[in-house]
This record gives structure tokens, sequence and C-alpha cells, in this order.
């Protein structure tokens, strides 16, 4: 796995899943509050993507530390499932277990994030050791270290993903349509959920599909920082798209190459920390007719020089 | 790809009271003074576009400045007392602007900034509930000044909608002064604030820093 300090670390091409990542700090930030995460289980047939957002405001001083355990407890919990979704496969009788653990899934990681929380604040209150306003039977609030978090597992055979707060997650099907699963229409102003509060687990949202009927289809997972840098959604829509293509046809690499120069161009816009990270099929699909000549017509990189027409 | 806009509305209340004092005269000369903050205030956030309006309630409520206009380009006309206290036409006013559309989902919070020396004379209760009913009036970060001694602070209070705030208190020119400049500034910050749903409201905004002057309250 990998944090938030080392997004190269991120870049590997496993067997089945060619896994791509970058981020990228706020302008004017003096850090990043966010975190992410990639892994490849069961020699590559596997791959768990995780980012998370802390919500870095004053009154969320350690939400660094919140996104970084939101990544890592969702990464723990997940490659065991991963696992067990690699051993399953297509066999559709095993399909109702599976899809029994990804809905105890949340809890289990919201549990563990909260034990974290816990434990580092029962340490080093956060407040100087004072009982915090709005603290409930003794308990302390966990605000300090707020975050959101989004997470996937990608086999050969099936997606699950889950996310509680901002940002997004698009599909890239093999015909380059992207889809948004757990997209909950436009979010006004900055609000988000988030693993600090009460039974955060009951606000998480999950997908679940099966590939019955063709390949994986190129899972990208970003903060909000990234969408929010758009001059409207179908601009951040092409943003993936264009990803999507520019891997498929000059290969994860090169993509990998830009990746982080392209966030920080959003970065500017948005002013937030900017993550993505991604896993494409290495069965890819076929190569679009503009990664063949050249001419990459909608690539990331032409949507970038285009400004408000992304 | 495009910065998001965050909308800061005035609602100042013009009326007959405000003649007294020279209030009228040192809000006008309050919000001229503070526009180069609020322009340093915007160039310090990048990613925000910070447009400005006002709104004039005295005998009604009428835009005194209608366009959303970008702070670089916003140059203060003078506003002048002409009657009663119509704070809820005023509300009105904002809630209206406050709908999708006009307003773009993709924004930050707006700024609502409301300025008073009195009681409303009619029912502002009715339209503060219309500007609740908007999507961005319950995101709103709202902010409020009491002119001297007889403006209704209760009621300056509810339209806050944060036990935890207060509205700011001017008795003297350079109180007024000083609280205009924090409302043009520090909230345009906190409107580009990350925000928890359903969580404990975050630390408000600290309180505008009062001058220790050795000037009487006038007001």
């Amino acid at each position: 796995m990998s944090g938030p300090s080392t997004p190269a670390r991120t870049r590997a091409t496993t067997g089945g899943f060619a896994i791509l990542g970058a981020t990228v700090k706020g302008v004017g930030k003096k850090y990043s509050q966010d975190s992410c995460g990639t892994l490849s289980v069961a020699q590559g047939r596997a791959a768990v993507l995780t980012v998370a957002d802390g919500h870095g405001s004053a009154a969320h001083f350690r939400s660094d530390l919140g996104s970084w355990w939101a990544v890592e407890e969702f990464t723990a919990c997940a490659e065991g499932f991963a696992r067990e979704a690699v051993r399953v496969g297509d066999d559709a009788k095993g399909w109702t277990g599976l899809r029994a653990e990804a809905r105890r899934l949340p809890q289990q990681v919201a549990h563990r994030w909260r034990e974290r929380a816990l434990l580092h604040d029962w340490n080093s209150p956060a407040h100087g050791g004072l009982r915090l306003p709005g603290a409930v039977g003794g308990a302390p609030d966990l605000a300090v270290y707020g975050s959101t978090l989004i997470g996937a597992v990608l086999t050969e055979h099936m997606l699950f993903c889950w996310q509680l707060g901002d940002g997004d997650i698009v599909l890239v099907d093999a015909d380059g349509t992207p889809r948004t699963p757990l997209s909950t229409g436009p979010d006004m102003g900055d609000e988000t959920d988030s693993l600090c509060e009460p039974e955060p687990w009951r606000k998480m949202r999950s997908h679940w599909e099966p590939f019955t009927t063709g390949p994986p289809p190129a899972v990208l997972i970003s903060t909000d920082g990234l969408s929010k840098s758009f001059a409207d959604h179908q601009g951040f829509l092409d943003f993936a798209t264009g990803v999507t293509e520019r891997a498929a046809g000059q290969g994860v690499p090169a993509v990998q190459a830009q990746l982080a120069d392209w966030l920080e161009r959003a970065a500017k816009y948005s002013g937030d920390d900017t993550t993505f990270v991604g896993a494409l099929a290495a069965t890819a699909p076929a190569e679009p007719k503009s990664a063949v000549d050249g001419s990459a017509d909608g690539s990331a990189e032409q949507e970038a020089e285009k400004g408000t027409a992304w | 790809m495009a910065n998001r806009p965050v909308h800061f509305i005035w609602m100042l209340d013009c009326s007959g009271s405000m003649g007294v004092n020279g209030k009228i005269g040192e809000l006008n000369f309050a919000i001229r003074e503070a526009i180069p903050e609020m322009q340093q205030a915007a160039e310090s956030n990048p990613a925000a576009s910070l447009l400005v309006r006002a709104i004039s309630f005295a005998s009604g409520a009428s835009w005194h400045v209608s366009e959303p206009t970008p702070v670089d380009r916003f140059a203060w006309e003078d506003v002048h007392t002409y009657g009663g206290t119509d704070m809820g036409a005023a509300f009105k006013l904002a809630a209206g602007a406050l709908q999708t559309p006009p307003m773009p989902q993709r924004a930050l919070p707006p700024v609502l900034a409301l300025a008073s020396d009195g009681q409303p004379t009619d029912d502002w209760r009715a339209g503060l509930r219309e500007i609740d009913a908007t999507p961005w009036g319950k995101r709103a970060v709202r902010v409020a000044v009491a002119i001297g001694d007889d403006a209704d602070k209760s009621m300056l209070k509810e339209f806050l909608a944060n036990p935890e705030l207060e509205p700011l208190q001017a008795k003297n020119p350079r109180q007024l002064a000083a609280a205009i400049r924090w409302m043009s500034t520090a909230v345009v910050k906190d409107a580009s604030t990350p925000k928890v749903e359903d969580a404990r409201p975050a630390s408000p905004l600290g309180p505008a820093p009062l001058t220790k002057d050795d000037e009487d309250d006038i007001w």
C-alpha cells in the first residue's frame, strides 16, 4: 500500500490490472490532508483502491491523520475481501455471501478508524486534555480527525465500491462510456459526510456489479478537489475518459508520468488537495483511433489546454 | 476548468433612523473603505471568485447593486435613507437570488451580511423562512451588525441561525468600520471552509476586532 506522500509507489503493473495514481497539495496549503492507497492482491488478480480526504479546516486540524487511517483501515479490511472475491470468481453461488460481506465492510472500517482516533486522542488530547464541547458521555469528539473515504475492490469478474462523503468514482467502460454509480448529484458547497460522525457506516453508499458481458471497466477514484476544478460535471467525465483512452493507447506509464502535472493544474482551480488513483484491466479495450494516429482528440492533455472547455 | 464563485450579498438598513447621527454616512464610508481589503481577501483565495451584490431596505427593499459584480470591479455607490425597516422584504429578495437557478449548484457557500439599527417593521420571519427554504440559504455564512443600542439584537441573532454566534455591535463610527471590515474579509475565508454535514457546528467565526479607543459611544 502507498500513502499520500509516495504516490509513485502506487504505480505497478500487475498480471491483471495496471494501477496509476498521484496526489498533489492544494495551492497555498502547508501540507495535504488527502491520502491514497493501492494494493495488488492474489498475484495481481485483484486490485484494492482507496482515497480519503481529510477535511482540512481549523476544526479538523488532525484530518491528515484521519485520512491516513481511513486508507490503512479500508485497505486492511478490503485485502481479505479481495482474496475472497478472487476465490469466488464467476461462481454466482458465492456472490450472495460476498455481497453480505461487502455490506459488513463499512462498519468494520469505521470501527477500526474510530479505535485509532480514540487511541490517538487518548494519548494526545486534541484540546489539551479538556473535555471537548459537544462530547457525549465523556467520549471525545473526533471531528478533528474527520475524513471522507472512497474505496474499491476490482477483480476480473466483479467490482465492489464504497463511498462516504464527497469525491468521485468513475467507471469507464470498454466503449469509452463513463459512469458514476455512486454519484448523488451535484454537491452544494463543501458539506460532506465524514468518518468522524456517529455511526458513519450508515451513510456509506455502496455499489456492486459483476462483469458478465464484457471486460472490467477502468475504475478511477478521486477526491473532490479534482471534480470541483472543472466548470461542469461533463468536463470532469471527459477528463476521466481521456485518461482512460490515453492509458489504453500509450500505456499506463505514459499517463502516470503526466498525471501529477494534470492534477497540479486542477488544484489551481479548486484550491484543494487533489488525489487520483485508478486501475485498468491489462486486457485493455481496443485503442481508439485518436490514440493511434496521435491526434488524441479529447485526450486529457488537450482537454487541459482547453481551459473551461474541460 | 473554472474557479467556484462565492456570492456575497450586503443587506443594508436604510430606514429613517439611519439618518440620525450620521449612521448612513458612516456605513457608506465603512463599506467603501473595506473594499480594498475585501479584494485582498479574495486574492488570497485564488480558487474562489468573489461576486458582490447589495440590497437596501427601508420602505420596501430593492437591489442597490443587482448584478453579481467581481470584487475587483466592485465600486460603492452610496445608499440613502428612505423610510421604514422592511427587513422581511430584503430577506425575500435575497431568497430569490439564492434559488438554483439563478445561483449555480457548483459554488461555494454564499455570504449574507446584514446591517441594521432598529426593529423590523414588516414580517421579517416570513422572509427569513424563505431564505431558509432555499438550498443555498441553509448553507450560507451569515453575519450581522447591530448599529447602536436600538437594534433588535435578538432578531439579528435569529437571522444568524447559530446559537454560538452573536451579532456584532457597533456603537460608534470606528466600531462600525471595524465590523464592516471584518464582515467583508473574515467571512469570505470562512465561506470556503469545508463543513461536515450533521456534525456539531465548527468553531464559529471569531469576534470582530473591536477597536479600543477613547471615542464615546454615540449610537
